[in-house]
């Protein structure tokens, strides 16, 4: 073997086996569980909260006795059309206590959105917001029921509904696909580049880096920790992939397959759950992950090249805050252009190279055409290429403060003063 | 092909504005034993830094094992920096099979190799001890063989002595010896005299950035006159004893202190024998190489002191180059 390689795979071993071989590792490992975990909480107390504030929320009709069971029947009837399911409505017949529909609308222990009174022809709404979605709804509850009794009875109507099976994953449904895959990229590419420069903190910190950088080229140093690293993220995906394959198949063996395509149909992230994207499962996750080593590569070079100037674990930190908001930019644009294909955003993204890997995984769930994200590979390919060259002349310039500075022009500026002291002095 | 390990000409060394190494040049026989010496901030760690291009020299080459670039010898080099460093997290034979590793070596063979040494060197009980548990002095043994577990044709020991007790000390000192015996070259720096003095072949002192003096250990010596220590028997006055030693002579009690060049030795003898005084006791000693040391460093000082911009050329015949 290349004593290159050989010397960049004992660098990789090393720090593979310094993150992976602790216990801390586990932590690591299921951070996701923690983070999903955080979700549910936050989203349960968000679901309570709407609940809760949907629950106390309502409209009011005040009707004549007559008129009430004919409303509550256009209620029941309107009400599941509606893109937005209206408050609660109250129905209260007509009396002297219920005559001030101002006071009822100001009634404590509940928000009153519009309170309806008078005749159904020329009904008085009295209503919280101007021109609101509630106003509006009482008034189409009393038209209904003026126009059921001018109609008569009507014979029931019995539709039949059919699936469109044939028309494939919805746009909307790969869009989020493409949104999902920009957003895992993303986090794994953050989460885990941003240790190389913990490592390198580390050698720095305990003088190893002497003795790294005495026995092997710096390049190996540097691809070594970039390798190992990247080992961690694979074994990452690796343990996250073979849980959610697992969890897949028992959950296809324990549910009904009826059960699985009603819920396919009942919401918009169960239908993006059983979305395909344009390219087919197999091909998104491998492109997908060739798109994440490429993303990971970048930051990962980029990350060791600018903390490899800092000296303490405080200046690592403070250097690695403009390259987070720089990632955090690049995946503003990514999901930008991931709701947008086609479009001139997407293109940028998918061409600028610190946002391509992201933005072409987008383009993978919405685009079906393959050839592209083979050009794309080899474009990120070159400036992989480029930025590991030049964050390797960072490193060398950073990381042993002796080396020449990688700054030529003050490398000539400084041998031209070195030169004319000695000359003075010669005089002197 | 050259019988030289290493070979630095000219190296020098910018630190900003600052010139930390003026011009040092080197010759390092194979299969010696060679030390640099100097004073604290002489120069010395960035001098061997640059021999083995962990550092770009602003002027000067360095050649190793031969009229090689040192970056295409480092397998054959062990190297330890005067700044230790370890993985706190490894264990000793980890530790030790990883820096084999980084030279080439297989980690099997590093591991065996690092069981061995460390039975050797008394070490065994720590032999799968994490390195944050052990004493300053057990690690830094744990990295120095490090540094020669590939078996290094050149081993490069910046300070090694520093922080070891007298027991690791000669342990070292042993190691030193026997890889030099299986046909090693050993470079190092050191500003303590004793181990110089029984280790070196031959020995640089760099001070001030320069190379102020290159040679064998006895020609270190040398730099200085031989000391005598004269007690005449005869009660004869101060005067007359006086007359017959050189100038400068001292009594300090009931003995006469004053140095003496090589060729005057004799002649001496020659005196006190044909006069009357007698002895009672006679000491003729070689300055250690500690006093030629402190000799060398204080006339450099002394010539800064006296025109710090100057340059202040070598001391006997040396010209810091």
């Amino acid at each position: 073997m290349n004593a290159f390689i050989k010397n960049m795979l004992v660098v990789a071993r090393r720090d593979f086996l310094a993150i992976v071989a602790t216990p801390t590792f586990l932590l690591f490992l299921l951070a996701p569980l923690f983070m999903v975990g955080m979700g549910l909480v936050g989203g349960m107390g968000a679901s309570q909260l709407a609940d809760s504030a949907r629950g106390a929320g309502r409209i009011v009709a005040v009707a004549d006795a007559a008129n009430v069971e004919a409303l509550r029947a256009a209620d029941t009837r309107l009400r599941t059309a509606m893109p937005r399911e209206p408050a609660l409505l109250e129905l209260r017949v007509a009396s002297p206590a219920n005559r001030d529909s101002l006071a009822i609308a100001r009634e404590k222990g509940s928000d009153t959105y519009a309170v309806l009174s008078g005749p159904l022809a020329s009904p008085r709404i009295v209503e919280r917001e101007p021109g609101s979605s509630s106003g509006r709804y009482l008034a189409l509850l009393a038209g209904e029921v003026l126009r059921a009794r001018a109609a008569g009875p009507l014979p029931p109507v019995t539709p039949t509904y059919e699936n469109l099976s044939s028309g494939g994953t919805s746009i909307a449904a790969q869009q989020s696909l493409g949104f999902g895959a920009v957003f895992a990229i993303f986090l794994l590419t953050l989460l885990l580049a941003g240790q190389t420069v913990s490592s390198l903190a580390e050698e720095k910190g305990n003088k190893v880096i002497e003795i790294l950088a005495a026995a092997v080229p710096l390049e190996s140093v540097f691809l070594g920790k970039l390798l190992g690293f990247l080992g961690v993220a694979v074994l990452f995906i690796a343990f996250w992939m073979v849980m959610a394959v697992g969890g897949g198949l028992v959950a296809m063996t324990q549910m009904d397959p009826a059960a699985i395509a009603a819920a396919g149909g009942a919401s918009k992230a169960a239908a993006t759950l059983t979305a395909a994207p344009a390219v087919g499962w197999p091909f998104f996750l491998g492109i997908g992950f060739a798109y994440f080593v490429m993303s990971f590569l970048l930051l990962g070079a980029v990350f060791l090249g600018v903390g490899a100037q800092a000296a303490t674990v405080r200046e690592i930190q403070m250097l690695s805050l403009p390259i987070t908001i720089f990632q955090v930019g690049m995946f503003s644009l990514c999901a930008a252009s991931a709701s947008a294909p086609g479009s001139n955003l997407a293109t940028f993204a998918q061409i600028f190279p610190f946002s391509s890997p992201l933005a072409m995984a987008a383009r993978a769930a919405t685009d079906d055409s393959i050839g592209v994200h083979l050009a794309a590979l080899g474009w990120q390919a070159i400036w992989v290429a480029l930025v590991i060259f030049l964050s390797v002349r960072l490193f060398r310039a950073g990381v042993l403060s002796g080396r020449s500075d990688w700054r030529f022009w003050r490398r000539a500026g400084r041998a031209a003063a070195a030169a004319a002291q000695a000359t003075s002095l010669d005089r002197h | 092909m050259t019988d030289l390990s290493v070979e630095a000409v000219g190296l020098t060394k910018y630190f900003e504005a600052y010139k930390a190494v003026d011009h040092v040049s080197l010759q390092v026989p194979a299969g010696s034993i060679y030390g640099v010496l100097g004073p604290n901030g002489a120069g010395k760690t960035t001098s061997l830094r640059m021999m083995l291009g962990i550092i770009d020299p602003d002027e000067g080459t360095s050649r190793l094992l031969g009229g090689h670039k040192p970056q295409s010898v480092r397998h054959r080099i062990g190297y330890l920096p005067e700044e230790r460093g370890l993985y706190p997290g490894m264990k000793a034979r980890e530790a030790i099979a990883f820096m084999g590793a980084l030279r080439g070596l297989d980690w099997s063979e590093g591991r065996r190799r690092a069981a061995t040494f460390m039975t050797e060197l008394g070490l065994e009980r720590v032999i799968d001890e994490k390195i944050r548990k052990m004493s300053k002095g057990m690690a830094q043994m744990i990295q120095l063989i490090g540094s020669i577990v590939h078996a290094p044709d050149l081993i490069v020991l910046d300070e090694p002595f520093s922080g070891l007790d007298p027991v690791n000390q000669e342990r070292l000192e042993m190691l030193v010896r026997r890889e030099r015996d299986r046909g090693a070259t050993i470079l190092f720096s050191t500003h303590v005299m004793a181990h110089a003095e029984r280790l070196c072949d031959r020995l640089a002192i760099i001070a001030r950035s320069q190379r102020r003096f290159e040679g064998t250990v006895d020609e270190a010596r040398a730099l200085l006159p031989m000391q005598v220590r004269y007690t005449p028997r005869s009660e004869a006055g101060r005067d007359a004893v006086a007359a017959l030693l050189p100038a400068g002579a001292e009594l300090r009690g009931e003995a006469w202190h004053f140095a003496i060049e090589d060729g005057d030795v004799e002649p001496l003898l020659s005196r006190i024998t044909t006069s009357h005084l007698g002895v009672t006791g006679l000491s003729i000693s070689r300055p250690a190489l500690h006093d030629a040391f402190v000799h060398i460093v204080r006339q450099v000082d002394a010539s800064f002191d006296a025109d710090a911009a100057g340059d202040i050329g070598g001391i006997d015949g040396e010209t810091g180059a």
